[in-house]
C-alpha cells in the first residue's frame, strides 16, 4: 500500500529487525506525591515475524507498555519506535495515519463498530484511509477466520468469539507491520479463546505477520514464540518457546518475593 | 434528606452539562414570553399615562353620536359637528372654556423632499387650540400659529424631517399647502404620540384645508369651571345639544383613545409576539422531551442497579421528576429575569429607532410573571413525565444488558396511527380548503397534520435519512457512511430531534409561501384589472399619509401625452342600513383604465343619483339595475340612488361607485387613493411618466409608478412583515438547533468507546469531526425537508382556504428561491449545531474511551 509498508515488509523478510521497540521507556501518571511510575525504564524490542506475549501481574505496566508502543499513549521519557518511525516526533494526525496504515488492534472487548456490518468492520481502516486495500488478501483472511457466511451481519448478531475473530481479521486486513492484541481472549470461554489465539499464531507462522499480545493468562501466553515479563514497570524476564506450565511457574516465582 | 431527592441532586451535579441544552431551551422560551407580556403591559400603561396627561385639561368632548362603520374597519367615520355650538356651550353654567377641534390628515414633507411618516401610524393635522388646557399638545419651543400658513409640529416629526423653526415646507392635505414652522410641540410630555405625526394650523387654515365647509369641527373640547366634575359637566351640556350630538367625559374620551391604540396596535402586536413565543415553546418541548428521554436511556444501568438494590419504581420516577423540576424552576426563574431584561432593552431600543416609547417604569404584573413561570415549569415537567415513568419501569436485569442499536420507534402501531392521522388531517384540510371553505377547518387540519408528522417521524426517519444520506456514502466515503448510520441508529431520537427543527422550518415555509402568494395575488390583481400605463398611488400598506389631491387626476388628464386619467377617492355611506365603502370617481372613464368584468347597464350616466355596484354586492343586497337604494351619509343626510350598472370585478375599483358630483355635498376632507393613467397611442412610458411627474410635482410630488412598480409597491408591506416574522422565528430555530447539538453531545457520550475504537484503528480527528458534523447535517436535513414539505402544504391549504372564503381570487406561489434559501439555512444550521459536539468528540481521550466499561 504505502512505501513505508513495503520496505518494512521487506526488512522483516530478510532480517530479524524489530517491528516495534521502546528504549528507556518511562511513563508517569499524575505528579508529586500521587505520581505513579507505570513504566520505569523499560527497553524491549518486538522482532518482526514473531508472536510476542507481554505478561505480568495487574499493575505491572503491561497495558501501558502496549499503549505507548502502539501510539495510543505517549511516554513521559524514552522513545518508542514502530519500524524506523519514532513516535514522539509525530503529531496527532501523523500518529493516527501510522496507526491506520502500519498497526492493527485487537482489544479485549468492544472491537467493532455496531452500525457497520462484519465486512465493513474488517475493511474499516483501509476505508478510512480512502484506499481500496487488497481485496484478495481480505478475501483470504475472511476464509481464515471462517466468517464468510456472516459478512453482512451486524456485530450484535454474532457471538463473542465470532466478534473477536472479526476483530482479528480487521487487525490484519491492512497488512500492518505489527498487530497489538490487548487481552484478546479476556472475555471469551476457553474454546473461543483458543480459536482466536490459533488465528493469531497462524497469522505469524503462515503469513509472516508480527503480533504483540498483552495477557495475564498463561495458556494464552503459551501460544506465543516468546514471553516478556513485566513487574512494577520493569522488564524482569524473557522466555523463549513458552508453555503454560513454565509461564505459570515463572509468574509464581516473582509473586513470592514481592 | 429523602433518598430520591438526594439521588436526583447528586445526579444533577454530576451531569450538569447534559441539562445545559434543556436549561437554555426553557430559559429562552420563558424569557420571550415574559418579555412580551411585560412589554405589552408597559406599553399599555405608558399610553394610558400619556393620554391622561395630554388630555387632562379636557373635561368633556362634544361630538356627533353616529358613526358609519364599514366591514373590516375597527373605528367608524363620525360626522362633523357645527362649530357654532361652541358659543352655545360656553353659555352653559359650569363651562370654563370650549374650543372646536378640527382633525384631518396632513403629511409634511421633510427637508430632503421625502414625506414624513405615512407607513402605518396616521399623519394628523388639525387646528392649533389656543387654550393650553384644552390642547393636547403643549408648545415646547416657538409660538402658536397666528397667520395663514403658520404651523406648529410635534418635536419628533420635526426631528425626523430635519425641520426647524422658521423652515418652510409643504403639507399635503392632500393638496400641497406651503407652511412655515413657527413652533414645536410635545404630546403628554413626549416628543410625539408614538409615531403619529401632528401639524397644528390656524383655525381658518384647518377649516379651509381639512373640512369640506367652514364652520365644521370634528368635535368640541370643553373645560369645566372650578368645582364642576366631568360628569356634572356632561349632564349640564347634554340638554343644550341638538339631536345626534353627544357629550362624553374627558376620561371616557381618553379611554377610547387608549382603547383604539390598544386594539389597532398593541393587542395585535402582543398577540403576534405571543404566538411566536408559543411556537418557540412548542419547539422547546420537543428538545426537552428528547433530552430527558436520552438521559434516562443512558442511565438505564444506573437505574437498574438502583432497582436491583431495592429502590421502588416510584422512587426512581420521583427522582427523575425532581431533577426535571429543579431544571424547570431554575431555568424559568432565570428566564423571567431575562424577560424583564428583554422588555427593558426594548424600552431603551425603541426611541433609538425613532419610536418614542413613553418613559416610565416597567410594568411587571403578577400575571406576566406567573404565566411564563407556570408555562416553563409545565412544559419542562410535562416533557420529562414520560421519560421519568419509563425510568421507573426499568427492569433490575437491565443492569446486565448492553444497550446496543435501538431500533424501536418504527412500530406498526405507530405507522398505522400516524398514517390514520395524516389521512384525517389531509381530508380535513382539503375539505377546509375546497368543499366548504373554512379557515377553521383548514386550521384544525393543519394542527392535525403537525401531530401526524410528529407521530410518523420515527417511522419515516429511517427511510428519509437513508435517502437524504445516500449521496454522502459516495461523496464522503466511510466518514459519510458512518454519519448516516449514526443518524439511523435511533429513529425515535432522530425524529424527535428533527421534529423541533421541522416545526420551526414549517412555520417559516408557511409564512414564506403565504407571503409569496399574497404578492402573486396583488400582482395578478394589478395585471388583471389595472389597464393603465402608470399609477399614482399612496402606499398600499398602512395609513398612506394624506392621500392624493382630487385635483391631480383632472390636471394629469389635460397633458397631451395622456389619454385617460382617473382618480379613485374613498367615501363611506350606509347602503340600505349597512356601512359600505364607496369609490368616488369619474365612472365614465373608469372602464377605460380598470377591467370591471361584465358590465350590465352603463357607467356613463350615473349623475348625482346613480350608483354602480358589483355583482357580489348586488346579490347580497338583492339589487339589480333600475332598483332604488337608500344611502345615508356621514352628515346624516339620506338620498335615494338608482342602480344604473352592475359590474363583475371589484378588485381595485371597489364594490360601490358614485360620481364626484353625487359625493360632493357629503364630502369631508377629500383625497384620492389611486390615480390610473393611460397614454395616447405612440407615447412611450418614459415620456408619459415624465409628463405625469411634472404635474404631480405641483400637487405634493407623489411617486409616479409604472404598472410593475405599482404592483411591487402594493406588496411592499408584505416583505416588511415577513422580515419581522423571520426575526421572531429565529428564536424557535435557535432552540431547535440547541436540541440537535444537545442530542448529539449526549449521543457522543454514549458512543465514547466506539469513538475511541475508531480513533485507535485510524480515524483522524478531522474525519471524526466530519462524521459528527455530517450526522448533525443529516438530522437537520430531515427536519428541514419535513418542515418544507409541511409548510408548503399548509401554505397551499391556507391560500386555497382564503381563496374559497373570500370573494377575490387568491393566487398560489411556491417561492422556490426563498424556499431554497430556507433549505440551505436549515442545512447550514445543522453544520453549526454539529460544531461543538464534533469538537468535543474529537477531543475525547482515546485511552479512556477504550477503557470505559
Amino acid at each position: 500500500m504505502t512505501t513505508g509498508m513495503t520496505t518494512a515488509t521487506a526488512t522483516t523478510a530478510t532480517t530479524t529487525a524489530m517491528a516495534a521497540r521502546v528504549e528507556n521507556a518511562v511513563k508517569v501518571y499524575g505528579s508529586g506525591d500521587t505520581a505513579v511510575r507505570a513504566l520505569d525504564g523499560v527497553s524491549v524490542g518486538f522482532p518482526a515475524g514473531r508472536f510476542t506475549a507481554i505478561m505480568g501481574p495487574s499493575g505491572s505496566g503491561k497495558s501501558t507498555l502496549m499503549h505507548c508502543v502502539a501510539g495510543l499513549d505517549t511516554l513521559t521519557t524514552g522513545t518508542a519506535h514502530i519500524g524506523d518511525a519514532e513516535l514522539s516526533t509525530l503529531d496527532d494526525r501523523r500518529l493516527t495515519l501510522l496507526r491506520r496504515d502500519r498497526i492493527g488492534f485487537v482489544f479485549q472487548a468492544f472491537n467493532l463498530v455496531p452500525t457497520l456490518t462484519v465486512a465493513e468492520n474488517i475493511t474499516l481502516p483501509t476505508d478510512l484511509a480512502g484506499g481500496k486495500g487488497d481485496p484478495e488478501w481480505v478475501d483470504a483472511l475472511i476464509d481464515v477466520v471462517g466468517l464468510r457466511d456472516r459478512l453482512h451481519h451486524r456485530p450484535a448478531e454474532l457471538s463473542g468469539g465470532q466478534q473477536q475473530r472479526v476483530a482479528v481479521a480487521r487487525a490484519f486486513a491492512g497488512r500492518p507491520d505489527v498487530v497489538f492484541a490487548d487481552e484478546p481472549t479476556g472475555n471469551l470461554d476457553s474454546r473461543s479463546g483458543g480459536e482466536v489465539l490459533n488465528l493469531l499464531g497462524r497469522a505469524v507462522r503462515q503469513m509472516d505477520r508480527t503480533v504483540v499480545m498483552v495477557t495475564h493468562d498463561p495458556v494464552a501466553a503459551a501460544h506465543a514464540d516468546e514471553v516478556v515479563f513485566l513487574a512494577d514497570g520493569r522488564l524482569v524476564d524473557r522466555m523463549e518457546s513458552p508453555t503454560a506450565d513454565k509461564v505459570l511457574d515463572r509468574l509464581k516465582a516473582f509473586e513470592v518475593p514481592s | 434528606m429523602n433518598a430520591a431527592l438526594r439521588l436526583s441532586l447528586s445526579s444533577l451535579r454530576t451531569h450538569r452539562r447534559r441539562f445545559a441544552g434543556t436549561f437554555l431551551a426553557v430559559l429562552l422560551g420563558v424569557a420571550f414570553l415574559a418579555g412580551t407580556l411585560v412589554m405589552g403591559d408597559t406599553l399599555r400603561a405608558s399610553f394610558d399615562t400619556m393620554f391622561g396627561r395630554a388630555t387632562s385639561g379636557t373635561d368633556a368632548v362634544v361630538r356627533s353620536a353616529d358613526t358609519i362603520t364599514t366591514p373590516g374597519e375597527s373605528e367608524g367615520v363620525r360626522e362633523p359637528v357645527d362649530a357654532d355650538l361652541v358659543a352655545r356651550i360656553e353659555d352653559v353654567s359650569g363651562v370654563a372654556a370650549a374650543a372646536p377641534d378640527i382633525q384631518g390628515a396632513g403629511q409634511l414633507i421633510g427637508k430632503n423632499g421625502e414625506p414624513i411618516g405615512g407607513a402605518g401610524p396616521p399623519t394628523l393635522a388639525g387646528n392649533w387650540i389656543d387654550d393650553p388646557e384644552l390642547n393636547s399638545y403643549r408648545l415646547a419651543e416657538g409660538r402658536a400659529p397666528e397667520k395663514p400658513g403658520e404651523v406648529v409640529v410635534n418635536k419628533a416629526t420635526a426631528e425626523t424631517g430635519n425641520l426647524r423653526i422658521g423652515d418652510t415646507t409643504t403639507l399635503r392635505t392632500p393638496d400641497p399647502v406651503e407652511v412655515t414652522i413657527v413652533g414645536l410641540a410635545t404630546f403628554g410630555g413626549e416628543d410625539g404620540m408614538a409615531q403619529v405625526t401632528y401639524t397644528g394650523m390656524t383655525r381658518a387654515d384647518a377649516e379651509k384645508y381639512l373640512t369640506a365647509a367652514p364652520g365644521q369641527a370634528t368635535s368640541i373640547l370643553v373645560r369645566a369651571g372650578p368645582g364642576v366634575s366631568q360628569q356634572e359637566l356632561v349632564d349640564a351640556l347634554t340638554p343644550v345639544l341638538p339631536e345626534g350630538v353627544e357629550a362624553i367625559t374627558g376620561q371616557e374620551s381618553a379611554e377610547e383613545n387608549t382603547e383604539m391604540i390598544s386594539s389597532q396596535f398593541l393587542d395585535i402586536f402582543t398577540l403576534f409576539l405571543l404566538v411566536f413565543s408559543g411556537i418557540a415553546l412548542l419547539v422547546a418541548t420537543f428538545s426537552i422531551h428528547n433530552t430527558f428521554g436520552i438521559v434516562v436511556a443512558q442511565r438505564t444501568r444506573e437505574n437498574a442497579l438502583l432497582r436491583a438494590l431495592g429502590a421502588s419504581r416510584r422512587q426512581v420516577t420521583v427522582s427523575a421528576l425532581v431533577e426535571a423540576s429543579v431544571v424547570a424552576v431554575t431555568a424559568s426563574a432565570v428566564g423571567l429575569a431575562g424577560g424583564i431584561g428583554i422588555a427593558a432593552g426594548l424600552q431603551a431600543l425603541f426611541p433609538a429607532i425613532g419610536f418614542p416609547f413613553p418613559e416610565g417604569d416597567l410594568v411587571i404584573s403578577g400575571l406576566s410573571m406567573l404565566l411564563p413561570l407556570a408555562v416553563g415549569v409545565v412544559v419542562c415537567l410535562g416533557s420529562a413525565l414520560l421519560p421519568a415513568v419509563r425510568a421507573g419501569r426499568t427492569a433490575p436485569l437491565a443492569a446486565l444488558r448492553e444497550t446496543a442499536v435501538d431500533q424501536s420507534g418504527a412500530s406498526r402501531g405507530r405507522a398505522v396511527l400516524g398514517g390514520g392521522l395524516a389521512a384525517l388531517s389531509v381530508g380535513i384540510t382539503l375539505a377546509g380548503a375546497f368543499t366548504t371553505p373554512s379557515l377553521w377547518l383548514a386550521g384544525t387540519g393543519a394542527a392535525l397534520a403537525l401531530v401526524a408528522f410528529v407521530v410518523l417521524g420515527p417511522v419515516v426517519s429511517s427511510t428519509a435519512v437513508r435517502l437524504l444520506g445516500a449521496p454522502l456514502d459516495r461523496l464522503r466515503g466511510v466518514t459519510g457512511g458512518l454519519a448516516r448510520r449514526n443518524a439511523l441508529r435511533s429513529p425515535k431520537r432522530t425524529a424527535a430531534t428533527a421534529s423541533a427543527l421541522m416545526i420551526g422550518v414549517a412555520v417559516v415555509s408557511l409564512f414564506t409561501v403565504f407571503a409569496a402568494s399574497l404578492k402573486a395575488t396583488m400582482d395578478q390583481t394589478v395585471s388583471r384589472s389595472f389597464a393603465g400605463d402608470v399609477a399614482v398611488s399612496t402606499p398600499g400598506f398602512g395609513g398612506g399619509g394624506s392621500g392624493l389631491s382630487p385635483r391631480l387626476a383632472p390636471a394629469i388628464a389635460e397633458k397631451p401625452e395622456v389619454a385617460n386619467a382617473v382618480g379613485l377617492g374613498r367615501g363611506v355611506a350606509e347602503v340600505n342600513g349597512e356601512g359600505r365603502a364607496l369609490t368616488v370617481t369619474d365612472p365614465a372613464a373608469l372602464g377605460a383604465l380598470f377591467d370591471l368584468g361584465d358590465v350590465h347597464g352603463s357607467l356613463d350616466g350615473l349623475g348625482t343619483d346613480g350608483i354602480a355596484l358589483t355583482e357580489k354586492e348586488a346579490d347580497k343586497q338583492d339589487l339589480k339595475t333600475g332598483d332604488k337604494a337608500e344611502l345615508t351619509f356621514t352628515d346624516g343626510q339620506k338620498a335615494t340612488f338608482t342602480v344604473r350598472a352592475v359590474y363583475g370585478q371589484s378588485e381595485l375599483a371597489g364594490d360601490y361607485v358614485i360620481t364626484r358630483a353625487a359625493w360632493a355635498p357629503h364630502r369631508t376632507q377629500d383625497a384620492d387613493t389611486l390615480i390610473a393613467v393611460s397614454f395616447r397611442d405612440g407615447v412611450n412610458t418614459a415620456d408619459g411618466k415624465a409628463a405625469v411627474e411634472q404635474v404631480a410635482e405641483r400637487y405634493g410630488n407623489q411617486d409616479v409608478q409604472t404598472r410593475d412598480e405599482y404592483a411591487q409597491s402594493s406588496a411592499g408591506g408584505i416583505d416588511m412583515m415577513l422580515t419581522l416574522v423571520y426575526a421572531l422565528l429565529a428564536l424557535a430555530v435557535l432552540i431547535a438547533l440547541l436540541g440537535i447539538a444537545n442530542t448529539l453531545t449526549l449521543a457522543i457520550h454514549e458512543r465514547t468507546r466506539e469513538l475511541g475504537l475508531l480513533r485507535a484503528v485510524g480515524q483522524t480527528r478531522s474525519q471524526l469531526r466530519a462524521m459528527v458534523r455530517w450526522e448533525s447535517v443529516l438530522v437537520a436535513a430531515f427536519g428541514t425537508a419535513g418542515g418544507l414539505g409541511l409548510g408548503a402544504f399548509l401554505g397551499w391549504v391556507l391560500v386555497k382556504a382564503f381563496d374559497g372564503a373570500s370573494d377575490s381570487a387568491f393566487a398560489f406561489a411556491l417561492a422556490p428561491t426563498q424556499l431554497t434559501v430556507v433549505a440551505l439555512v436549515g442545512l447550514a444550521a445543522g453544520v453549526l449545531a454539529g460544531l461543538r459536539p464534533a469538537r468535543r468528540a474529537a477531543r475525547l481521550d482515546m485511552l479512556r474511551a477504550i477503557a470505559t466499561e
